[in-house]
């Protein structure tokens, strides 16, 4: 514990004590210049960070949200007259507002649109910030001058100090909030979006409010940026600088805040860096040897192919020869970015600083915080009343693709308390039964009544928040995220708190309370002492038992079961009849689907038969198994039976 | 003026057909595709100057966009999707700053005139005037589109491109490699990128820039009308290039990019999978 402390916040100490010494010691105002703009990117680029690291995306808009709030900060003051800290406030609310419309349309697609969305969106801010004249003089720019913080002048070092204060504060924000509830949904819905939102977490709103505050984060620095330069061109916000932050942040390396810094050192350096044509060589040089010994390294070692060895090398090449043949570097800088990124992302997919920060971890090993202990089961997962009433009705479910008739006309109750049986030979449609039910497919028609309530249709957001949860036939876990905080992440009715109040690190309370949660239900599947193991990394079973504790997370009122049983060994099948029964006792309604008939007999109260859509039969499963449809829906031969 | 727009429209259809090409095979796309209409349009400049009549120049410039294309397949999309990741959206911006960097110091920053064999008089059409450069765009944007349809429908290996299209595993299984029918969109897409730059170049001029605008708008064009869509882009660019016309003629030269741009993130909100594409099933 203390080595942690000592070790991330000690780091964290030194920089901060590094940054804001530096003033007091150099009185060079280049410098100082420099190391402003280096606290403006670093919020720049730790907003980026949120869509490009976290959300996973390729956002090409951050550019846009840095004129944008520039451009309002500068008018507030200017046309408003406005003081700092309200001009600031505004670029923030604009660029979050406007990141959040965005967001809404952008954000339903993925990879290369979401990319195509966000790129329009800089082109098109370029155009109205450059023809809007009445409003930003357009080409001309807009000139403004600083207005005092309180009262006071702050000169150039009063400014930075103003801006790394700022940092700090997003630094802060920023680790409180990927230490929540936040951080897991961002990391899970890379993994698996269609998994979030059956979990009730909500990929979508999730996606847009962390675009909305990446964007603001933008805004905020696109204010600073114009009190630092107290001049405006709209011509500076556009592609080649939005390329230029994309490739910091990849560069630094993603999903973390030291990347995100680092990566805005290496912007600010960089000018600097291509003027001095020595430094450039030796720079140069260095990057060619690491190339080299990196690759043949991984060559040795077999984690590299060829061709992820030999394109830094090569890379690498071309900058030193072209250092040495080319007249002037400033002209190639581009291309010089361009080949550097090249052998970054191809060698260190990761970034440096993430290279860096597994190399450390693995260096010092730094344990991770203990857990508390257990909350008792009965108040995670209260007993519910089996009364036996009808819980779940469907009535008249259809279901078509095309001209298949996947669910065709099902109408089966699912009484409270009851362990309901869905059975039938392969595509007889009982997953599309269930994926209708639990909200990933609409009902062409039909009804679905939990309750007595219709149930949402075609959500697997609103479906999970009505009470009803589901596992998946093929997994659907968070593989990069530990069997505690997969079962974490779906905890509903913990997580009160909204963001600001997370932002601010008000939620660590509510944090340890749902840890204690998580690890009860952990114990109910047996995964106690794996809590800390990556999802990816459980055997088998132990992957299709956290599905079910996750799925008991979301504290449901039925529970889905999709081929619990597919591929287990025998021991684990076992084992998973064993967990059933617990959940049973809780008095929690399940329909288990399953081809393994012993375990459906021993478990279910009623059996449902589906083949080619409809129900052919339904009963006990004693009953089911001796009738004459069920048999020959199975093994297709009537004549044998009737004999 | 709205037909010499309609024109324009074409050639982003084009652009926005290569998009289509490489999407097709390998869900990805060269995010430095105006790179490459540019360095191909500045090469064909220079077989010019150093002599080439101009019959040669044109395979010339196209042979040189094949090779750009398999260059960035082999360097920037490969290993991505060997890794199954989204890498090569950065790989390819990459590239693209790679490619305009260069074009910057061998050619120059200036725009440079591009000699054309054709008579520049506008000639008079069903009443409407119009150059025989914006002809030959018209016909030249057809006839590779044509081709290469052609190419697709009518031997083997468009028919593997097609498998591969349809579904890469499937086709893997029947014997079709897959990465080699990926290079060969690849290539395609950079013969697609060769031709429109050829095509333009008379009437823009040739210069690093040249292709900034154009490349948005092609974006704009390949997702409206979904990067599925077969032919619908052809549709939506001569639509996007009349309303170009319109708008810079009302509101303004400046905001000649908006209706692209508008238009864009309007389909995106109300049709994801653009005007002409198909949906997809979630399936678990």
């Amino acid at each position: 514990m203390l080595k942690r402390l000592l070790l991330i916040r000690g780091a964290e100490l030194i920089a901060l004590a590094i940054l804001g010494t530096i003033p007091l010691t150099v009185s060079n105002s280049y410098a100082l210049g420099l190391l402003t703009l280096l606290a403006i990117y670093g919020i720049l680029l730790i907003g980026l960070d949120v869509t490009v690291g976290y959300l996973g995306q390729v956002n090409l808009a951050q550019a846009a949200f840095l004129g944008i709030g520039a451009y309002t900060t500068g008018l507030c003051i200017n046309l408003l007259g406005w003081g700092m800290p309200l001009s600031l406030l505004a670029a923030m609310g604009i660029t979050l507002v406007i990141g959040a419309l965005l967001a809404f349309p952008a954000l339903r697609l993925e990879g290369p649109q979401f990319a195509l969305a966000t790129l329009s969106f800089t082109a098109l801010s370029t155009t109205v910030l450059n023809e809007w004249e009445s409003l930003t003089q357009g080409a001309q720019g807009l000139s403004i001058s600083r207005p005092p913080l309180f009262g006071i002048n702050l000169g150039a070092s009063g400014f930075y100090w103003l801006c790394l204060v700022l940092m700090i504060l997003v630094w802060l924000a920023m680790k409180n909030l990927l230490s929540s509830q936040w951080g897991r949904a961002f990391e899970a819905l890379r993994d698996s979006p269609i998994a979030t939102d059956a979990m009730g977490v909500g990929t979508y709103r999730h996606k847009v409010a962390g675009f909305a505050f990446g964007s603001s984060l933008g805004g905020l620095a696109g204010g600073l940026y114009v009190l630092n330069f107290q001049y405006l061109q709209p011509q500076v916000f556009t592609y080649d600088l939005m390329v230029i932050l994309l490739l910091g942040v990849v560069l630094g390396g993603r999903k973390s805040l030291w990347g995100a810094f680092f990566g805005a050192s290496l912007i600010v350096l960089l000018p600097n860096l291509l003027s001095n044509r020595l430094l450039f060589n030796v720079i140069s040089a260095i990057g060619l040897l690491v190339a080299v010994a990196a690759g043949v390294y991984g060559l040795k070692k077999k984690t590299m192919k060829l061709f992820q060895a030999m394109a830094p090398v090569v890379s690498m090449g071309i900058l030193v020869a072209g250092g040495l043949m080319v007249e002037n570097t400033e002209d190639w800088r581009k291309a010089i970015f361009a080949l550097m990124l090249f052998s970054v992302v191809v060698g260190l997919p990761e970034g440096i600083m993430g290279f860096a920060s597994r190399y450390l971890t693995q260096l010092f090993r730094i344990d991770p915080p203990a857990l508390p202990a257990a909350s008792a089961l009965d108040d995670v997962l209260p007993m519910q009343p089996a009364d036996g009433k009808a819980l779940l009705q469907l009535r008249n479910l259809k279901r078509h693709f095309g001209g298949v008739k996947a669910v065709d006309d099902v109408s089966f109750t699912v009484s409270s308390g009851h362990i309901h049986g869905l059975i039938g030979p392969n595509g007889s449609g009982k997953s599309t039964a269930v994926n209708v039910i639990s909200g990933l497919y609409a009902p062409t028609s039909g009804e679905i009544l939990l309750h007595d309530k219709a149930l949402p249709y075609g959500s697997l957001f609103r479906v999970a928040r009505h009470g009803v949860s589901r596992t998946f036939q093929n997994l659907q876990l968070f593989g990069e995220l530990s069997a505690l905080d997969n079962v974490m992440l779906a905890l509903k009715g913990v997580y009160r708190h909204p963001l600001p109040m997370v932002l601010l690190g008000f939620a660590r309370k509510e944090e340890k309370r749902a840890q204690a949660d998580a690890l009860a239900l952990l114990d109910l599947v047996g995964l106690r002492d794996q809590a800390r193991t990556k999802a990816k990394d459980l055997t088998y079973g132990s992957q299709r038992f956290l599905e079910i504790a996750r799925a008991l997370a979301c504290k449901p009122q039925l529970l889905i079961l999709d081929e619990p049983a597919a591929g287990l060994s025998h021991p684990d099948a076992g084992n998973l009849v064993n967990i059933i029964k617990r959940v049973h006792q809780r008095g929690i309604t399940m329909i288990l689907i399953e081809h393994h008939m012993d375990v459906v007999s021993e478990l279910c109260d009623t059996v449902t038969v589906l083949d080619g859509g409809k129900i052919i039969a339904e009963g006990t499963a004693e009953v089911v198994k001796r009738d004459p449809l069920v048999i020959k829906a199975y093994l297709g031969a009537a004549e044998v039976t009737a004999a | 003026m709205v037909v010499s727009g309609a024109l324009m429209g074409l050639v982003y259809a084009l652009i926005a057909y290569g998009f289509q090409l490489t999407f097709a095979t390998s869900k990805s796309i060269n995010f430095g595709q105006g790179e490459l209409v540019m360095l191909s349009a500045f090469f064909s400049l220079s077989l010019l100057d150093w002599g080439m009549p101009y019959w040669l120049m044109i395979p010339g410039g196209l042979l040189f966009g094949v090779a750009l294309g398999l260059v960035v397949e082999r360097t920037c999309v490969r290993l991505a999707l060997e890794q199954k990741s989204e890498g090569w959206i950065l790989m390819t911006i990459i590239f693209g700053l790679l490619g305009f960097s260069s074009a910057e110091n061998i050619w120059g920053r200036d725009d440079r005139p591009f000699p054309t064999s054709l008579p520049t008089d506008a000639l008079q059409v069903f009443g409407v005037n119009i150059t025989p450069l914006e002809i030959s765009v018209a016909i030249g944007v057809f006839t590779v589109m044509g081709l290469i349809e052609l190419f697709k429908r009518k031997t083997l290996l468009g028919k593997a491109f097609e498998a591969v299209s349809a579904d890469r595993d499937a086709a893997e299984l029947m014997g079709v490699s897959a990465t080699r029918t990926i290079m060969l969109s690849y290539g395609l897409s950079g013969l697609v990128a060769a031709m429109a730059g050829i095509l333009i170049s008379p009437i823009t001029t040739v210069g690093p820039t040249m292709a900034s605008a154009l490349i948005l708008k092609a974006f704009s064009v390949a997702v409206v009308a979904g990067l599925d869509s077969g032919f619908g882009v052809v549709l939506v660019g001569i639509v996007l290039g009349a309303l170009e016309s319109l708008t810079s003629f009302y509101l303004g030269s400046g905001w000649r990019e908006a209706p692209g741009l508008v238009l864009l993130i309007l389909a995106l909100a109300i049709r994801p999978n653009g005007v002409f594409g198909k949906a997809t099933i979630r399936k678990v």
